[in-house]
């Protein structure tokens, strides 16, 4: 009896949740999307990415977008275009596409400039770009995504007085009124491990953003982008059936973080948390780590030295020939030869050696 | 010559005075009367030995072993201690003192570290030196992975504080090999362990100190009578925190009961006064105790810090005292005046319990055989570093180097995916990719705009599950976005079992607790196995050979184990279903209605204990494999 004055509404709706700001990282590496293309062409996937921005873009009335192309040699913002020089102005608002009845004119911006910015990048990619590399720049891509959430979460506290200051220590407080920001990456290519260092450092910058980065994998197989939703629990897919993109995009991409909340996420368990060495950039199974800076190497360096840091290290007996038959003495010398020397012994190597 | 320590003996029937050197590097023996050439001289260097008659014997005698560095064999003397009032105290005297200066000289001959680096000066220096070398061997032990090892001691103690470990430990005994002995096996447990023992190690060794003991007693009034629980060890340490009253204990407890005196104590002004507590009128006066209100309270500690060097530098009282007094100007805080200690009795007092609770730590970073001047460390810690300028930074720098440089071959592993695009000629991709974003190839509506609906390729009328071969499939067609929604499914189902299927029963995957206990220490247990055969194979020791070769023997064993605990869980699961056939039939009997049996329903069973061991499996597989690649590497038929 006592609601019926009916204020619980009003606070109810005072604490519902915020907007949530959806980044996407499009992967648009052109050799991979030319093996793509029989089953699904660039363009189709263009198409259902739109449809989907526009969902989520419809969900909230406060909620926005953000995509970056991420190409073969740069990262290239799609939307929002950057700053264009200023006689470009006017031509845009005679840009036929977005006097469409038809269209919801903040749908129909977003897709003009997400094509006229992707038909850019595609007529000013060379053939030698695409020649001298086979995967893309997704740590910068990564990157940029980040930068822009910080961005907007800054805009976003600032221009709403009432909301908690943006706290500065690096992992706060859950924030459920703010803006809740996420990244999706539209992934295409693998051999991503040259940028291994760098896609850990944005994946951890993430984490404690509490940005979930979700991965939908079209083909290629990365085990970093998957360490990557892990460790910022997103939601990680690879496509069985990459025909049916919109369905895992609307089905399993567009709940923000408060409706995941009450959600049991499609992602898949199984993690490779493998790591790429530091010097040849391989995805290894045993690794070495420098106790000093911790970088990892697939075999120990020649004289014990890291690296990365020069420091000398001590390798204990681990990486001798296994020894395997004790007998005879002499075969024990054999057996033995190479270990005598200093340069491959276990031993701590002394600096001056 | 004069010797510092030393006692009549007779050498070779010869009456004379056995002593040690002034300057402690030998021993002395002169005789009575003669001159000092017949005496006889022994370096405490070359001294390899000491015996001694017992304590019980009648005769006195010291026998020393003397071996100088170029005498090929060991030369004996024998003394005998003769004189006439106490040969017994004079031999001990002379024994201790020569013990400490052999055990001093040992202990720099193993470069153990010792106080101060240099000679003990005296036989009491040599004592604190052993000290403190004894400590420092304590502390090394920490960080000497072989003392741990060989702790038993230490190891037996972790192990009862870690059933769990003490479980793992004792599987692994009863398991392993009866070729590996208990000592051996002993070692290469603890070797992969090590880490834990040290930690235990400092854990352990680390006290709780002192504390305000006189807060901690609390008595409680029961019907007008003091009641109160105070323990052997609070009166000692009472005692030890204030010495006052320990002095008013002594001059009256015979007089007064025990009891009497420590409720009567805990009632009185004086404790409240050595509590720090404000004393009001109404407080209860006790003749006995008020005597002592007035008295100089405690001073054994404080003289104890008084005793102690302190520099001028930092002695406040010394630089009050040459200051000349604080009459003047620089008046002190009214909680730092000498007369106000009943204004602010708390203050005061926790100030100077502080203090006394400090001085009964032993203090850890001072060497008692330190010399009292200062020596170069104490000066610089005295320095006015303020006044200094910035000191040198005492960093260990790190050479980081940028990482694209040491990328050696970069492209020496080239990935399937990227196999493919090097076949692909790059201007068909560019030219492939512009003509499909082309405006005019893209659905384009009059308009201009893209036309969404059709662009996704969703046909509304399409029904194409009728006719499901006819059609090839499209982006957006029903059976992709069926297949599609298939997927995301089962990722959902498999997520939530993994969420809500944590519970008790379904992890065990219907493996009765006792299997799955059986099964959680084989895991343990192998994987245990799998430690030690790795360090064993890995360290390139060919010593070891023989160890590995038993080592690959437990290995095999323990998959042998493995199967066993999968072979009691058919049969377990074998005995489920055979219930679940006899409940079938019962009811059949009973009801003449047939029940299907399902026994795919029933979980367990040695195909669980598989996956379940399927890790593990492997690693033993990739272990064997190893070591018959290596022994093949050595030219020996593994078959
Ligand atoms: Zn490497
Ligand atoms: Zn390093």
């Amino acid at each position: 009896m006592d609601r019926v004055d009916g204020t619980d509404h009003y606070e109810g709706d005072k604490q519902g949740p915020g907007p949530s700001l959806l980044v996407i990282v499009l992967d648009t590496n052109p050799h991979a999307w030319a093996l793509l293309n029989p089953t699904l062409p660039l363009s189709k996937a263009i198409s259902n990415l739109l449809v989907f921005i526009n969902a989520h873009l419809a969900s909230h009335n406060a909620n926005q977008v953000a995509v970056v192309a991420s190409h073969c040699h740069r990262s290239v913002w799609l939307y929002p275009r950057p700053e264009p020089p200023s006689e470009d102005v006017e031509m845009k608002d005679n840009a036929p596409a977005l006097n469409d009845a038809n269209k919801y004119r903040p749908f129909a911006l977003i897709e003009d400039s997400l094509l006229t910015s992707l038909r850019e990048l595609i007529s000013t990619t060379t053939e030698n770009d695409i020649s001298t590399t086979n995967t893309t720049q997704m740590a910068g891509s990564l990157t940029l995504a980040l930068t822009y959430i910080n961005k907007a979460t800054l805009l976003f506290s600032d221009s709403n007085v009432t909301s908690e200051p943006m706290s500065t220590t690096l992992e706060g407080p859950e924030n459920t009124t703010g803006l809740q920001s996420r990244i999706l990456v539209i992934s295409v290519s693998g051999d991503l491990a040259h940028q291994y260092i760098p896609i850990m450092n944005t994946t951890f910058a993430a984490q404690r953003m509490r940005v979930p980065i979700d991965i939908l994998k079209l083909a290629g197989d990365t085990v970093f982008l998957q360490q990557a939703s892990d460790t910022t629990k997103g939601i990680y897919m690879q496509l069985r059936n990459p025909q049916g993109l919109l369905q895992y995009l609307m089905m399993a991409f567009l709940p923000d973080q408060t409706s995941r909340k009450n959600l049991v996420a499609p992602t898949q368990e199984v993690v490779d948390f493998r790591a790429a060495c530091f010097c040849h950039r391989k995805v290894v199974d045993v690794g070495f780590v420098c106790s000093i800076c911790l970088s990892i190497f697939c075999s120990p360096s020649e004289g014990a030295i890291c690296l990365t840091c020069s420091t000398h290290l001590a390798l204990g007996d681990y990486g001798s020939k296994p020894a395997v038959v004790p007998r005879k003495k002499k075969k024990k010398r054999k057996l033995n030869g190479g270990v005598g020397t200093p340069s491959s012994r276990g031993g701590t190597p002394m600096p001056n050696e | 010559m004069a010797s510092i320590t030393k006692g009549s003996a007779a050498y070779k029937k010869k009456d004379g005075t056995l002593g040690i050197t002034q300057n402690e590097k030998s021993l002395q023996w002169l005789p009575l009367g003669a001159s000092a050439d017949k005496a006889v001289t022994i370096a405490i260097a070359d001294i390899t030995n000491l015996q001694q008659t017992p304590e019980t014997a009648p005769k006195v005698m010291l026998k020393i072993f003397e071996k100088s560095p170029d005498a090929p064999e060991a030369v004996t003397h024998l003394f005998h201690f003769n004189s006439p009032s106490n040969p017994r105290g004079e031999a001990n005297a002379v024994k201790d003192v020569l013990t400490n200066l052999i055990s001093a000289l040992k202990a720099k001959d193993a470069s153990v570290p010792t106080a101060n680096g240099s000679a003990p000066a005296s036989a009491a220096m040599a004592m604190a030196s052993a000290v403190t070398s004894k400590q420092g061997l304590v502390a090394a032990k920490w960080f000497d992975d072989n003392a741990l090892k060989v702790d038993i001691e230490l190891q037996q103690s972790l192990m009862k504080k870690d059933p769990s470990l003490h479980g793992t430990y004792m599987e692994a005994l009863r398991t392993k090999p009866d070729t590996i002995s208990n000592s051996q096996f002993n070692s290469q447990f603890w070797s992969t362990r090590t880490n834990i023992l040290r930690a235990f190690a400092v854990e352990t060794s680390q006290k709780k100190g002192s504390y305000n003991v006189l807060s901690a007693v609390k008595p409680r009034q029961v019907d007008g009578e003091l009641k109160m629980n105070i323990s052997a060890e609070q009166i000692q340490l009472i005692f030890n925190q204030h010495p006052l009253i320990k002095r008013v204990y002594d001059e009256n407890v015979p007089k007064l009961h025990e009891n009497e005196f420590w409720s009567r104590f805990f009632l009185s002004r004086l404790f409240k006064k050595l509590k720090g507590e404000r004393i009001v009128e109404t407080d209860g006066t006790d003749p006995t105790f008020d005597r002592y209100l007035d008295a100089t309270a405690d001073i054994g500690p404080i003289q104890r810090l008084l005793g102690l060097h302190i520099p001028n530098v930092i002695d406040l009282e010394g630089n009050q005292e040459n200051q000349g007094g604080s009459k003047g100007g620089n008046r002190a805080d009214f909680t730092m005046r000498q007369n106000s200690v009943a204004k602010v009795p708390i203050v005061r007092i926790l100030n100077s319990l502080s203090e006394k609770i400090m001085a009964n730590v032993a203090p850890s970073d001072v060497d008692p055989a330190d010399p009292i001047g200062m020596d170069e460390e104490t000066f610089n810690a005295l320095a006015l570093r303020d006044l200094q300028g910035d000191s040198e930074e005492n960093r260990i720098m790190l050479n980081i180097k940028q990482q694209s440089q040491f990328f050696a071959n970069e492209k020496s592993e080239v990935s399937a995916e990227a196999a493919l695009y090097a076949k692909q000629v790059p201007a068909e991709v560019l030219s492939n990719m512009r003509f499909d974003v082309n405006p005019q190839h893209m659905n384009h509506r009059v308009g201009g705009g893209l036309d969404l609906s059709s662009a996704i390729g969703v046909i509304e009328d399409s029904d194409s599950d009728e006719e499901p071969e006819k059609k090839v499939p499209h982006v957006g067609s029903k059976s992709s976005l069926n297949d599609a929604k298939d997927q995301i499914l089962e990722g959902v189902k498999s997520r939530r079992t993994e969420i809500i299927g944590s519970d008790a029963q379904s992890s065990l995957s219907g493996l009765s607790q006792k299997i799955f206990d059986r099964l959680t220490l084989t895991h343990a247990t192998t994987t245990e196995f799998l430690h030690h055969f790795w360090l064993v194979f890995l360290s390139g020791d060919p010593d070891r050979a023989g160890e590995l070769a038993k080592m690959v023997e437990t290995l095999e064993r323990a998959m042998d184990r493995i199967n066993s605990v999968a072979n009691d869980a058919d049969a377990e699961r074998d005995e489920i279903i055979r219930r679940h056939k006899q409940q079938i039939r019962d009811h059949f009997e009973r009801t003449g209605k047939k029940l299907p049996l399902n026994s795919s329903a029933i979980g367990g069973g040695g195909k669980v204990v598989r996956e379940m061991m399927e890790p593990t499996i492997k690693t033993l597989h990739k272990a064997t494999k190893e070591y018959k690649k290596a022994l093949t590497a050595e030219g020996i038929d593994t078959s």
